[in-house]
């Protein structure tokens, strides 16, 4: 007994002196060093740190990044995050006060509160001054708005993407063409599945591939085809949020029906992006739904396993109105930000913008996007034609991707031209799904219990609408799910949002 | 190790022992700098934390996350999944291990006995993403291996991984295909410490080989296993993020959330830290009745235990 007092005296002891040790020493690091180098040149770079999303697997070849640094005269300080852990990355970057001068963020949940307690620099007063950053698009910028103020900029997107990809060479086999209408999609998918569209005898090809993800893979940009608003739409003059709608259901019935007749994988929910792709690949599926700018890297491995495969895309399927509209996004990739803690003085911050607005110069711009000219890309008609070597520009140009400032539009970046057509034929499928776009009306309102309860409340009604499709539930199991999202904080939520929303139309 | 002395003060023992303590040292602020400072961060179950605020910025709210956790209408769900999962691993997963560590031991060829356990330890060094990744390209309904083989013999497709009832079996299969192995060799090396004396009169006395094993193994094994059992019973809520959050979908929700998840999607994801930690400290209270309990039951039992 007497030992283990001795030791726990010992341990205290021990504990005080390397906690008082311990503080001393991390207080006198947090100040970042912001001052250059005692270097001869006439003027030191400028440091500047920025953390940004990775979307491939490895860190690209720094050369962009040199070569970015001598033409602008600044000593960057790159930070790359897996884009699959980029969340909770930011989020504890935010809580132990690492974050970087410039962060590529996004402005929803827990992040919102932060900006609004002003921990991240406005920067609408000073946009003004730059002459390139001043021309970015203002219905853009206003998407990023919170209450009303502007702390970001953005790389531009197209507003939808949204399409079908689907086996052009079995189309033409059975006869059929591009879908106009939902219901010659389900014919389709159902010819593809039992009319063996490869020709070999064996029922051994389906549909529709799909994953696990109802927003970005096939199943919102089908409602949204069925005339599901976007998120949130407006019922009697009110927002209610999508699943509310009927359609939403008919979406649904949709689903469980291509599934319930082994027109689409019975393992959709739980089948990953890479798996998806693989079935389009290696000829099982005919079809997919989401981005049209996938046609190319689907192409690319189809092709090597089959030469005869012949992928084309197609956008405009309409729902029972007889109207074509599609699923938007907001306009902007993830907004930049700007947080106080790394960013201290007024003078830093026109520094660092001044470093934004020199990426949207031509030449800047062209070098993040398309890499080098003649290396990367070649200049055709006044459109830049990237190499055939993906592996090349996966690994020295397209994780530099997510540092563009703008759009083509704005910063006089070239536009991309493709040789292979149905990628070329995408693009314009881009344009032409603009103005049909249904937009999210909550982008710019706000609700508390949005911001605290989004990821569990969203839960409930994805799982149902899985169990939905999946013939696990049926419509009253649906509508409980709805009554328990409702229950839960989801009617809190509607007030909130139409509050905000009666505010915004007044 | 000296005997207390009757009567002394602690600082003649302590000077008398000094280099010992010297010794302990390392271990001792190994545990204080990781395991006890990080504590502090357990005031933020009580704040509302902001992370740009810092702990001494934010506002002290006493039990709401903690009234939150109880009243939440998934709470019961929570708790139930986790000690089911808890309970597979205790009453399946456990003896498994020891079951194999005997059954190696009497094993004749020392080859091939170092043979089996560098194969049975190798699935441990395989991640958690590799395991479930596997299954699922076995499982799978569309042209996996196991579902191609059931509709060849002319049964029914089974959905194993879009289904609630699969859930556990799955879970605890990869489990005990991971783990088994690794999980021999600390039953292994003690039974590599029992005095051979006691099989050689075992023998003379005319005792098989199962007999030994009954009489002799087991009981001379018995402390670790009561000593491992009670450790194992202090990571109960460990169940593996990772591994589980893997395997969870929105059919198997109701029987696979857990409170490691849960703390995910409510808490990580939200940015919502407070709630987070609540949640943990919750997690780490039960861990802690359950390993004083087991422990005073060893104790009760004419066992060792751990302390």
């Amino acid at each position: 007994m007497k030992r283990t007092w001795i030791i726990s005296v010992l341990a205290a002891s021990m504990m005080i002196s390397a906690c008082s040790s311990g503080n001393g020493q991390s207080g006198g690091t947090n100040a970042p060093s912001t001052n250059g180098e005692g270097n001869p040149a006439p003027e030191p770079p400028t440091k500047i740190s920025w953390v940004t999303p990775l979307h491939h697997a490895e860190v690209p070849d720094s050369r962009i990044e040199e070569l970015i640094e001598e033409k602008l005269n600044v000593d960057l300080e790159i930070q790359y995050i897996p884009a699959a852990t980029w969340n909770d990355r930011i989020n504890a970057a935010m809580a132990t006060g690492n974050l970087t001068d410039i962060v590529s963020m996004t402005i929803t949940g827990g992040n919102r509160e932060a900006i609004r307690d002003e921990q991240f620099w406005e920067i609408e007063p000073y946009l003004d001054q730059f002459e390139n950053l001043k021309k970015l698009k203002p219905e853009i910028l206003d998407n990023t708005r919170i209450d009303g103020k502007l702390y970001a900029l953005y790389q531009g997107r197209p507003f939808s993407r949204q399409g079908l990809i689907y086996r052009k060479d079995w189309a033409d086999k059975l006869g059929l063409s591009a879908p106009a209408n939902l219901d010659e999609l389900y014919e389709m998918l159902k010819q593809f599945t039992e009319n063996d569209p490869d020709g070999n005898g064996q029922q051994d090809t389906f549909g529709l591939a799909d994953r696990g993800d109802l927003v970005s893979g096939a199943f919102n940009t089908v409602a949204s085809w069925n005339g599901v608003p976007n998120e949130w739409g407006e019922q009697d003059g009110k927002l209610a949020p999508a699943f509310m709608f009927p359609e939403y259901m008919e979406t649904m019935n949709f689903f469980r029906k291509i599934r319930e007749n082994g027109y689409i994988n019975a393992d959709f929910p739980v089948t990953s992006k890479t798996d998806q792709q693989n079935l389009i690949i290696n000829g099982r599926a005919g079809a997919y739904i989401g981005c049209m700018c996938d046609v190319q890297s689907l192409y690319t491995g189809a092709s090597q396993l089959n030469p005869d495969a012949e992928l084309d895309v197609h956008n405009r399927v309409v729902g029972p109105s007889g109207e074509f509209t599609v699923l938007s996004g907001p306009g902007f990739n993830h907004p930049y930000l700007f947080p106080k803690s790394a960013v201290q003085t007024e003078e830093e911050l026109l520094k660092v913008l001044a470093f934004m607005d020199s990426l949207m110069t031509p030449e800047i711009a062209n070098l993040l996007y398309w890499g080098v000219e003649g290396e990367h890309y070649n200049v055709v008609d006044g459109h830049a034609v990237p190499v055939s070597d993906q592996g090349k520009l996966d690994r020295e140009v397209k994780p530099y991707n997510p540092l563009e400032v703008g759009e083509p539009t704005t910063s006089g970046r070239l536009e991309g031209k493709f040789d292979y057509a149905p990628a070329q034929k995408a693009i314009e499928l881009f344009a032409d799904n603009e103005p049909h776009v249904v937009q999210n009306p909550t982008l710019t309102l706000d609700s508390d219990t949005m911001t605290q309860h989004k990821e569990r409340l969203a839960q409930i009604i994805t799982d149902a609408t899985y169990n939905y499709i999946l013939g696990e539930m049926d419509e009253a199991g649906f509508n409980n799910a709805v009554e328990r999202w409702k229950s839960e904080g989801g009617s809190r939520m509607i007030e909130e949002f139409n509050e905000a929303y009666d505010q915004l139309k007044s | 190790m000296s005997k207390p002395i009757a009567g002394s003060s602690w600082i003649r023992n302590l000077q008398r022992n000094k280099w010992i303590y010297v010794m302990i040292m390392p271990g001792l602020l190994f545990i204080l700098i990781y395991k006890y400072i990080p504590m502090y961060g357990l005031i933020i179950s009580f704040q509302n934390y902001r992370p740009y605020k810092g702990i001494m910025g934010s506002d002290f709210v006493g039990f709401e996350h903690f009234q939150r956790l109880f009243t939440s209408p998934d709470f019961w769900m929570i708790f139930s999944n986790t000690l089911i999962l808890f309970g597979l691993q205790l009453l399946i997963f456990f003896p498994i291990p020891i079951i194999l560590a005997l059954m190696l031991n009497e094993l004749r060829s020392e080859k091939y006995k170092r043979g089996i356990q560098t194969l049975i330890y190798l699935p441990h060094f395989m991640s958690w993403v590799i395991v479930v990744s596997i299954s699922f390209v076995i499982f799978t309904v569309d042209g996996g291996l196991i579902n191609g083989a059931l509709e060849s013999m002319g049964f029914q497709r089974i959905n194993f991984l879009l289904s609630e009832s699969w859930f556990r079996p799955m879970y605890i299969l990869q489990v005990i295909w991971r783990e088994a192995g690794w999980g021999t060799i600390i039953f292994l090396a003690a039974i590599a410490g029992v005095d051979p004396q006691l099989y050689e009169a075992a023998k003379m006395d005319g005792a098989n080989r199962l007999r030994q094993m009954f009489s002799i193994t087991l009981p001379s094994i018995k402390p670790v296993i009561v000593v491992l059992l009670i450790l194992k019973i202090g990571d109960v809520l460990e169940l593996g993020f990772e591994h589980v959050y893997l395997l969870l979908n929105a059919t198997n929700r109701q029987v696979a959330e857990i409170f490691d998840t849960y703390v995910y999607v409510s808490g990580i994801l939200q940015g919502q830290f407070s709630y987070s930690t609540a949640v943990g400290f919750f997690k780490g209270f039960v861990g802690l009745i359950l390993v004083m309990g087991a422990n005073w039951l060893a104790k009760k039992y004419g066992e060792e235990g751990i302390y």
